[in-house]
């Protein structure tokens, strides 16, 4: 029978549907839908921006500099929201990987001479983690990245579809 | 072709003394990790001169010619079980003797910089993925390109790091073609002699640096025969090319770059720029608007139509520069929820404005209350554009508010250009201009259908 979403079991779709599907039925049992004030529905659009983009990451793993980039940031606020003091300290541990990875790659600031600074500084920005890559990585990253948000996007769409009728 | 006869040139005056030497190294070559003691402890002694090296040599090697080098590419690919590390270092092996014995031809004492260099080439090359090369020519013409790019490296020698980034940045160019040269097996082994087709091929496919090494190896063969007062510093290089150490490397990171960018084209859509910098710019906005899209789609899922949120302003972080009203829900909600919405006509849609209007000035609350209770939400303008491309719905007005001076300017927002870039830009721009229109309260209002 062929299953027309997950053609490899290991895939990253799949990798990251089956992650992604676990993480909104947990969201669905903590609150009840009925809230409807704005903040309790925006705070229920975060959680589950937030579980969508964590489950992207996860799926990743550490294999790329976006992906733990991102899992640091959530990591970190996460632990801000549960203790303003953990916070902190993963606040400054995540800096210090990032310092540390932006040692290995020495040449981030320096002109790249091929005169692309502008779209690099705001490629930078838009990728996770991507202020301490030089240009060659960042755009390694980046179409890694964009294939990863385009499987989410596919993923959420088709969750999307189905669940509205 | 003239590339070509100098190669041979320098080939036949470079190899003609030391032609045996890979002969004499390919054959012991099940000691493949020794070779390195192998080249250093018993020919490579710097102090001596090279006649005395040159004696060296001739005496330690069995006198064979040049067309032998054919057949020890046999047996050491054959008697190598482990396919690629042994024939690697066949390869190197190959050049690193020459190296050798080169350096040592030109400058007393400056072969221990340059064997560091030797070995980090070595990994970087275990590393490359390697150019497509005809490769028992590349592997044969390697040699005196290596020889030269050891010249080289060795003419600098007073830049020691120089000459080391260059013999690499040389070597990630030509030694790849010997490390495919040792990999690949019988095909290419009749080719192994066909210089010059295996000089135009090569001279081809690397281009400038073949040209810079050309130079230099006609430097060098005219050099190598006698003892070279001096290394020649300045080799003149190709129209356009130089032999600049930093310029290669300059050169080798443009190219990895231009790799990825091209990789990247294939990714985004509408991919058909040519300019670098446009291409830039085009998978800026398509990664905006990918996550612009996974924003809306999580928001889409909170239990369907007429529960999405309104965002109010005072969460800027997902508002942005300006709000926006979308009637009936957001385009890709509109698609989930065909049958809950009624689809508001111009009219209503207008009365429902100028309402959200008023209640805006009062209370935001109410305002968002109201929207509710008509199915409507209140989003960012950029992310209902970016619906409305992503769904290609063009059906429902558009209703743009600005609030960032708290005057709602109510604007048209047109028809979703066909690419998200476009329509994200446009409907930027419209903002900004609108939001330069402070003073216009609920009058400014035109509403058109797309």
């Amino acid at each position: 029978m062929n299953n027309p979403h997950h053609l490899n079991p290991t895939s990253l779709k799949s990798r990251f549907t089956t992650r992604f599907l676990r993480a909104l039925t947990k969201i669905r049992a903590q609150k009840p839908i009925s809230s409807s004030s704005p903040t309790e529905i925006f705070r229920r659009y975060r959680r589950i921006k937030v579980a969508a983009d964590k489950s992207m990451a996860y799926s990743v793993r550490s294999r790329r500099i976006w992906s733990k980039a991102m899992l640091w940031k959530l990591r970190s606020r996460s632990y801000r929201r549960q203790d303003p003091c953990s916070g902190r300290r993963s606040g400054k541990t995540n800096q210090a990987i990032m310092k540390k990875s932006s040692n290995e790659n020495t040449t981030t600031r320096r002109e790249d001479g091929v005169g692309f600074v502008e779209e690099a500084d705001e490629l930078r920005q838009l990728v996770p983690g991507g202020e301490t890559m030089n240009l060659c990585n960042l755009l390694d990253e980046t179409a890694h990245y964009i294939k990863c948000l385009t499987t989410q996007v596919q993923v959420m769409k088709k969750i999307a579809d189905f669940y509205s009728f | 072709m003239q590339p070509c006869s100098r190669e041979m040139q320098a080939m036949n005056s470079l190899l003609s003394p030391t032609q045996q030497i890979p002969l004499q190294d390919l054959q012991p070559n099940g000691n493949s990790g020794t070779h390195q003691a192998q080249i250093h402890n018993p020919q490579f002694d710097p102090t001596s001169s090279h006649d005395d090296f040159l004696d060296q040599m001739l005496s330690t090697l069995p006198s064979c010619s040049w067309s032998d080098l054919k057949s020890p590419w046999d047996p050491p690919k054959s008697d190598e079980t482990p396919p690629s590390n042994p024939d690697n270092n066949v390869g190197f092996h190959y050049d690193e003797i020459l190296a050798s014995k080169l350096r040592q031809h030109q400058i007393n004492g400056g072969g221990g910089g340059t064997t560091a260099a030797m070995k980090m080439m070595m990994q970087q090359q275990m590393m490359l993925p390697g150019r497509p090369i005809a490769a028992a020519g590349g592997g044969g013409l390697t040699m005196p390109l290596h020889n030269d790019i050891v010249d080289g490296s060795s003419f600098k020698s007073p830049n020691q790091q120089g000459g080391e980034g260059s013999v690499q940045a040389l070597y990630n160019g030509f030694g790849a073609g010997s490390l495919h040269g040792t990999n690949n097996q019988s095909p290419n082994q009749p080719q192994h002699f066909h210089h010059p087709q295996g000089g135009n091929m090569q001279t081809q496919s690397f281009g400038a640096t073949a040209g810079t090494v050309m130079n230099q190896s006609q430097a060098s063969g005219s050099t190598t025969g006698g003892a070279p007062a001096q290394p020649k510093q300045r080799v003149r290089a190709r129209r356009g090319q130089a032999t600049d150490p930093h310029s290669i490397a300059e050169r080798l990171r443009r190219e990895r770059i231009a790799e990825r960018m091209k990789a990247l084209q294939e990714l985004v859509p509408n991919a058909n720029k040519t300019d670098k910098a446009s291409m830039l710019d085009e998978i800026i906005d398509y990664v905006k608007f990918l996550q612009l899209q996974v924003k809306v789609l999580s928001m889409s899922r909170l239990g369907g139509a007429a529960a999405v949120a309104p965002l109010v302003a005072d969460m800027p972080s997902e508002v942005g520069d300006c709000v926006q009203t979308t009637a009936g829900g957001g385009g890709s909600l509109q698609r989930n929820s065909n049958g809950n919405q009624p689809s508001a006509n111009n009219d209503s849609l207008t009365v429902t404005e100028h309402q959200v209007a008023k209640l805006m000035e009062e209370d935001m609350g109410s305002a968002m209350q109201y929207l509710q209770g008509k199915g409507l939400c209140l989003m960012p303008i950029s992310l209902a554009t970016a619906i409305s491309t992503a769904t290609c719905h063009s059906r429902n007005p558009m209703i743009n508010k600005g609030s960032s001076s708290n005057h709602p300017l109510l604007q048209s927002n047109g028809d979703g250009p066909s690419s998200p870039s476009m329509s994200v830009l446009t409907v930027q721009s419209a903002t900004m201009g609108n939001g330069g229109l402070d003073g216009s309260a609920k009058d400014a209002a035109s509403v058109s259908k797309p």
